[in-house]
């Protein structure tokens, strides 16, 4: 057992709370991992052991296809490491700006350093156990049946949590410095976003340049794999080399990490105390302008309207979470922006691609409106009935996407009105329909949830609000390109699974 | 007597606002000392500052003669700080979250074990000691983290609004036990809005302002200092703090 206050208790202490953070209990959650471990184990055998025959043994060093394959590992791993950064500055966010525990722990006389060192070995060690689950069975397989060298893409990944962790302190501290605390917050979820989002805004982008137009021939894909076969020795397939058992590039890349990673941890901890101080007095010198603030003004829909939008714009942390989901539409651009696409073809996109941006974001509203309602108490303790409160809280959370939208579906539809037309009615029915059910499906939570993105709804909201979204996509999407009674069949699907997730309004709790 | 905790010229700045201003006074073992002001006096910062979680701009903080800024670890051996919200760790259950509070401050196994139960029996929490901290109301979590407070047996305490969200009883029980540690020779340092609190229990009462000490002393030192005669704490300290209205 090791000694109390020494690094290896802390990060028991620390590794211990994550696997508590999870939904499961501790020990039915060990079972099934170890469950689910021991399936992939099972059929990862079934897989590997026939794919290592076929498989040349690493490293991939001056083979013919040696260049693809090394390339094809380095996207995994950058897709991998990317995701773990994104991570990793949440993490490091979190650890100075939430008060959680640091004030008992740096009240105790244990030297801040080594806290912080175990904090961030935690961090690293946290954003592992998916990808290890994932790789390490294929690796242990392709290690027995093919080379042991492939035992190195282990360490690899082990490595890259830490690198991932040692670059998130530096942006996370940079930020810190160049911007401050408020806005260090708010960027970094930023930076956070674009980095898990990186690889496959990377794809899409790639996949647009190369593919001329919809159809791709045998010659052109030959030609775009033959353009992938780098020089295995280039200096940025390191990484992957080094994952594939070459013994100079592991040797490097560990090098690397063990310079990153303390670099990350000496600098982060050198003025957490300070950073961690300095965010604690965010919050003291936020005014509001007296005469704005006078007058109680009209009913209680506005009332609650004009709360909602108070808190979410005056919550940047909140709108950059919110808006983020826009990111992942951006491949969208892209495409409706190629010059060699039909007209038609670009203005019947949008519909789909609006109506399911509407329906996430509404979804994120509704769940910031109902379920992260600071204080639900107030609300029900207050002499208006429930199901006014939802309609005001419906609309707030409806209105600012289809505001939103207003612009680009004004455009479609004076560009091109049907499309248009169509786009509108999906953006209407999917903010509608999302935002109905997380009224109907809600559970409480905070608004911090929301940022730190760990805010959870029922499974079944879940699902339906996915549901239904796709029902009402589908249908936007085959009315824009010319087929409405096709389009007839997921909205009548949406519509059934939006009828089955109804859920009435809670009465009002009658007074005695 | 000992001197406890002794604060000179202690400053802190926010972003060019004077948080605390060259705050200087001193606490002897064995004494209760209230830390009284309105809000955003900065009471709290200077508590903090003392607890090692916010370094000075300048000043002088010695905790039984550990000057606290050159050799932090080792003040800290010697205070306790119980926070105005009692942030507990929500997915451990008391008994754990005593065992790494022990763990923190380097108590002895055996000890901890005995002072744990001892102290979880005493605040009423024995029975919910396996109970995870999510489950715990306001009142239980604040008695949690009182018994953490109180498990490394501290000589200098500082208690940050020690009384708020406790009941009765609680409040009661909580009081004696600071009282407990006073007689036991530990010094004690408490900021609290409830001025009875400090009328009742203090030894010296300190008021602060816009970071600066206005006065300190016995209640009876203060009402002379005040010229509030046979004035209650709340009138001084109203007397005091409260800024006549500008005329127009």
């Amino acid at each position: 057992m090791s000694r109390p206050g020494s690094i290896r208790w802390l990060m028991a202490h620390e590794l211990r709370l994550f696997w508590r953070r999870g939904k499961l209990s501790p020990k039915s959650g060990l079972i099934i991992v170890g469950l689910m471990l021991a399936g992939w184990l099972a059929l990862s055998f079934f897989m590997f052991r026939g794919l290592a025959g076929v498989l040349p043994p690493p490293p991939f060093l001056d083979g013919p296809g040696d260049g693809l394959a090394l390339t094809a590992i380095g996207v995994a791993i950058a897709f991998i490491g990317s995701v773990m950064t994104s991570g990793a500055i949440l993490a490091a966010v979190d650890a100075i700006y939430t008060r959680n525990d640091l004030d008992l722990l740096l009240s105790s006389p244990i030297p801040p350093w080594r806290m912080l060192v175990v904090r961030s070995c935690a961090i690293a060690i946290g954003a592992l156990p998916l990808y290890a689950g994932l790789l390490a069975p294929p690796l242990l397989w392709l290690a027995v049946f093919s080379s042991p060298l492939w035992l190195s893409g282990l360490v690899v990944l082990t490595s890259l949590a830490f690198a991932a962790t040692g670059l998130a302190l530096l942006v996370v501290t940079g930020l810190f410095r160049l911007i401050g605390p408020r806005r260090t917050r708010v960027l970094a979820q930023v930076i956070s976003a674009l980095a898990g989002a990186a690889v496959f805004l990377a794809f899409q982008l790639f996949n647009i340049n190369t593919r001329g137009g919809d159809q791709v021939s045998q010659e052109e894909m030959m030609a775009v794999i033959g353009r992938l076969n780098f020089d295995p020795q280039v200096w940025w397939l390191l990484p992957s080399r080094a994952f594939t058992g070459d013994l100079a590039s592991t040797l490097a890349w560990l090098v690397a990490v063990a310079i990153l990673f303390p670099l990350g941890v000496y600098v982060f901890s050198r003025r957490f105390v300070a950073d961690a101080a300095a965010a604690s007095a965010m919050g003291q010198r936020k005014r509001v302008n007296d005469v704005r603030v006078a007058q109680v003004r009209g009913g209680l829909m506005q009332t609650i309207l004009r709360k909602e939008m108070r808190l979410l714009i005056r919550d940047p942390l909140l709108l950059s979470q919110v808006g983020l989901q826009l990111i992942y539409f951006l491949p969208l651009v892209f495409v409706l922006f190629r010059p060699d696409r039909g007209l038609m073809l670009v203005e019947a996109s949008f519909a789909p691609a609006l109506t399911l941006l509407a329906s996430a974001l509404a979804s994120s509203l509704v769940w910031i409106t109902v379920s992260a309602e600071d204080a639900p108490d107030l609300i029900s303790a207050a002499p208006v009935g429930p199901k006014a409160v939802d309609r005001a809280k419906l609309l707030a959370a409806v209105a600012p996407v289809l505001g939103l939208m207003a612009l680009p579906v004004a455009i479609l539809l004076w560009r091109e009105p049907l499309a248009g037309a169509w786009t509108a009615a999906g953006v209407i029915c999917s903010s509608f329909s999302a935002a109905l059910i997380g009224l109907w499906r809600r559970v409480q939570g905070s608004r911090r949830d929301f940022v730190r993105r760990r805010a959870k709804g029922t499974l079944m909201a879940g699902l339906g609000q996915a549901f239904v979204a796709l029902g009402i996509t589908g249908a936007a999407g085959l009315g824009a390109f010319g087929w409405p009674w096709l389009a007839v069949i997921p909205a009548i699907l949406a519509a059934t699974v939006l009828g089955v997730l109804y859920k009435p309004t809670p009465g009002t709790t009658s007074a005695t | 007597m000992t001197t406890a905790l002794r604060v000179r010229n202690l400053t802190k700045s926010y972003g060019g606002k004077r948080a605390v201003d060259g705050i200087s006074f001193d606490v002897r073992a064995g004494e209760l000392y209230a830390l009284l002001g309105p809000n955003g006096a900065g009471k709290t910062t200077t508590l903090r500052m003392v607890a090692g979680l916010l370094s000075a701009d300048a000043g002088e903080i010695s905790v039984f003669d550990v000057d606290a800024r050159k050799s932090p670890l080792e003040a800290k051996r010697l205070v306790a700080w119980l926070p105005d919200e009692p942030l507990l760790y929500d997915k451990l259950t008391a008994w754990e979250y005593l065992e790494f509070v022990a763990g923190l401050w380097g108590v002895p196994s055996a000890n901890a074990r005995s002072e744990a139960e001892h102290l979880l029996k005493l605040l009423g929490l024995w029975e919910n000691r396996n109970d995870r901290c999510e489950t715990f109301s306001r009142g239980m979590k604040q008695k949690a983290v009182l018994a953490g407070a109180l498990l490394h047996d501290p000589k200098l305490m500082m208690l940050d609004e020690p009384l708020t969200g406790l009941d009765a009883a609680a409040s009661r029980l909580v009081k004696d036990l600071i009282r407990e540690r006073v007689v036991q020779g530990a010094g004690v340092i408490l900021t609290t809005h409830i001025l009875e609190v400090a009328e009742r229990m203090a030894d010296r009462i300190g008021i602060i302002k816009d970071g600066k000490l206005l006065i300190e002393g016995s209640l009876e030192e203060l009402r002379t200092q005040a010229g509030a005669q046979g004035q209650s704490l709340e009138d001084v300290f109203l007397s005091l703090t409260t800024q006549p209205a500008a005329a127009p």
